[in-house]
């Protein structure tokens, strides 16, 4: 279990958008099975969470990240 | 005429109906609100997944068709990822050739451009965006989540 930061870990880098190529980034904020993880988790800011979201899905689609992880391939 | 001197609504003319807020923007299609013929000018990004089979000079060649329908004028800038492995197998293919091409264009073009890249079996996979921000900076997130588990 991941205890919650008290600010944002975006904020806190001072970037404000979060990219959807960069995989390494986004991957940090998946689940063991690639769920996305909640903002309770991850400690992201509502802005950023929901960035984040929409960051990770587009990745799927490009197949950066996985929609499914650990199994089958 | 009601008794108070207040005409009825049936009887005020209709064409007192028509104008809406001088800040609505008029369409072309009368009263439609369908926004889906108004065009502008906005900054895309697409990422493609070519099929890895294919050879620099075929991807090149494609390339350059694509972007020949965005216009003459276009300055598109393209961005070679290369061959890369996939996160999951797509057309039983684990790997893709990953190119990025940003540019900026009228949105009328967008159908036709889409169409063709669809239609094209070279390409496995492509996104179209906009971009909304200018060239996002790479977000050194994960230092900042490292030192944040090292904390714990």
């Amino acid at each position: 279990m991941r205890s919650r930061s008290k600010t944002c870990p975006v904020c806190e880098a001072g970037a404000r958008v979060l990219d959807y190529k960069d995989e390494r980034t986004l991957g940090r904020f998946l689940t063991d099975r690639g769920k996305i993880l909640p903002s309770r988790l991850s400690g992201m800011c509502a802005r950023h969470q929901r960035q984040l979201s929409s960051a990770i899905k587009r990745a799927r689609q490009l197949a950066l990240l996985p929609y499914i992880k650990g199994y089958g391939h | 005429m009601r008794r108070d001197g207040v005409p009825f609504l049936n009887a005020v003319p209709a064409a007192s109906f028509a104008p809406t807020h001088h800040l609505l923007p008029l369409t072309p299609g009368g009263g439609r609100t369908d926004q889906r013929e108004v065009f502008v000018t906005r900054r895309y990004e697409v990422v493609y997944i070519f099929d890895s089979a294919l050879e620099e000079a075929a991807i090149n060649e494609r390339l350059a068709k694509f972007h020949a329908l965005l216009g003459d004028g276009t300055a598109v800038t393209v961005q070679h990822w290369g061959k890369r492995s996939l996160a999951y197998p797509i057309r039983h293919s684990d790997t893709g050739y990953y190119v990025i091409a940003q540019f900026e264009v009228d949105s009328a073009r967008l159908p036709e451009f889409e169409r063709v890249i669809k239609l094209d079996e070279g390409v496995v996979r492509f996104l179209l965006v906009l971009m909304e921000i200018e060239a996002p900076a790479a977000v050194p997130v994960e230092t900042a989540v490292v030192a944040e588990e090292e904390e714990e």
